[in-house]
């Protein structure tokens, strides 16, 4: 333990910084520890190596070469910083500017279209209520026509499906109607004629091979065996084989049956 | 000179005893009146506000009919004159219960009647009508022909194997103007100033008009080759449609 001491306040025993107490049982153990006193020897050439080391100085033209730099340091970076700063600074007013505007302008016609479009949208609605009125009134108009005592009126009623784009079931059925039970020959040939605008609806093409059983009057045969034989409707074969068979039927509207029923079958 | 007084007077008795009284019948409440005849028949106006059925005294009535009544398919006799006339609502039927070769019959009505006339007659049933402004039906339904003079309402007329002759004053806008026919011919003659959107069809007549359809001129009036021709004539107006499946359509401007 002593000895561990003694090593420990070696360095200091050779600065000088210890007391006299200190230092008189140091000497004391020199005298009798060897390793000790070696320890000691060894601490004092490390001491005077330290002290016959020469200090080294940089070079002049490092010493230039170096205050140079900083100089150019100094010189350049604030420089740089300032001259970015302010054309950023610069930059970004524009930008900022332009981008206000701009936004204000997007926000403009933004506003305006979306106005536009809603104004567009509830103008689309009420038109289309509109036109679901005013087809509405039609639909009235033609039943009610159709129904007139009249019929010059009733044609009339069955020429408004020509006010139609697309005419709902009950329209056609109404046609349809007129075509096979109406009293008077011209509105049911009237009939046939604007339902043969419609041929693509299986009402249509049933009620003509319906009515081409019922109907008596040749004319009105005639033109239904014509629509059926153009759009070759097959289905209509049975009823055009009665209507051939028939004795009461006329031998033109024989011929004509014959001329269109090959095509059919 | 007495016995030509006396001869005279006999004579003009024996005509009024042969002479059948008119049969009239109020049209108070009446919106049409229906005409259904096996023979012909004819309608004329005339400035009453009822309807009168000539007395005929050229029908054969055989001397053992006498105290009898007439009886027809159609009803009994109710008018004397050969007719059975009923309301039914606001229409008037009136049906000629002779057959076609014994029941030719005028009819008198106020020009502004809506009138519809059928005829049914294997023989000689035709339709004639005169004058009138209301609205017309005509429909001779075997052999009869119709002919229709000094009209301008709205005319539906239909006739299968007779032709069909119309002369119209003017027309009214109102509705449209139909006429077909299956085996007759149609003879349309219009005011020239008429506004019309046409529209004629024939399935194997062909078409005249001298009307200005823009066709190639072929004699007098212009003869049209193909089946269909719908066209409007002074800017376009109420529909004319003029049909046949046999016959041929002769449209005239007056």
């Amino acid at each position: 333990m002593e000895k561990n001491h003694i090593v420990e306040l070696l360095p200091e025993y050779l600065d000088h910084l210890l007391n006299e107490a200190q230092k008189k049982t140091i000497e004391t153990h020199l005298k009798t520890c060897n390793s000790c006193s070696q320890e000691l020897n060894a601490l004092k050439a490390l001491w005077s190596a330290f002290e016959s080391e020469k200090e080294i100085s940089p070079s002049e033209k490092l010493k230039a070469n170096f205050f140079e730099q900083i100089k150019l340091e100094k010189k350049n970076s604030p420089k740089v910083v300032s001259m970015s700063s302010t054309a950023f600074q610069k930059n970004r007013n524009w930008t900022n500017f332009f981008l206000k505007i701009a936004a204000s302008v997007v926000l403009l016609v933004g506003v305006y279209f979306f106005g536009k479009q809603q104004q567009g949208q509830i103008s689309s609605k009420e038109i289309a209520q509109l036109t679901n009125e005013s087809q509405a009134f039609k639909q009235t108009a033609m039943l009610s026509l159709m129904g007139n005592k009249s019929a010059s009126k009733r044609i009339q009623g069955v020429h408004f499906i020509e006010e139609f784009n697309e005419p709902d079931e009950a329209i056609v059925r109404a046609l349809a109607d007129r075509m096979l039970n109406d009293e008077n020959t011209n509105v049911r040939r009237t009939a046939v004629e604007v339902l043969s605008e419609f041929t693509s609806s299986e009402i249509v093409k049933n009620s003509f091979i319906k009515a081409l059983k019922m109907e008596k009057d040749p004319g009105i045969q005639i033109t239904l065996i014509q629509v059926l034989g153009k759009i070759q409707e097959k289905k209509a074969a049975a009823s055009m084989q009665y209507l051939l068979e028939q004795d009461d039927t006329q031998p033109y509207v024989k011929e004509e049956l014959e001329l269109v029923l090959p095509n059919i079958i | 000179m007495k016995s030509i007084g006396i001869t005279f007077l006999a004579l003009q008795l024996c005509l009024t005893l042969t002479a059948q009284e008119d049969y009239t019948q109020s049209l108070a409440g009446i919106e049409w009146v229906k005409v259904e005849s096996k023979a012909e028949i004819i309608l004329k106006t005339h400035n009453e506000k009822q309807m009168r059925i000539k007395g005929k005294s050229t029908s054969k009535i055989p001397q053992k009919a006498n105290g009898l009544k007439l009886v027809g398919s159609g009803g009994p006799d109710n008018t004397d004159v050969g007719f059975y006339v009923v309301k039914e609502g606001n229409n008037l039927i009136v049906r000629n219960l002779r057959k076609w070769n014994n029941g030719s019959a005028e009819i008198y009505l106020p020009a502004n009647q809506n009138i519809a006339v059928t005829t049914n007659g294997t023989g000689q049933s035709d339709i004639r009508i005169y004058g009138f402004k209301g609205e017309i039906e005509a429909n001779a339904r075997l052999n009869g022909g119709i002919k229709i003079e000094n009209v301008s309402g709205p005319v539906t007329a239909n006739s299968l194997n007779g032709g069909i002759d119309i002369s119209f004053t003017a027309i009214h806008q109102s509705s449209p103007i139909t006429v077909y026919s299956t085996n007759g011919a149609l003879d349309i003659k219009l005011p020239g100033n008429t506004p019309a959107n046409l529209s004629l069809g024939s399935v194997n007549g062909e078409i005249y008009t001298n009307f200005e359809l823009k066709f190639p001129v072929k004699d007098d009036l212009k003869s049209i080759s193909v089946h269909k021709v719908k066209q409007a004539i002074n800017g376009g107006g109420v529909s004319l449609q003029l049909k046949t499946t046999n016959g041929n359509i002769y449209l005239r401007k007056e």
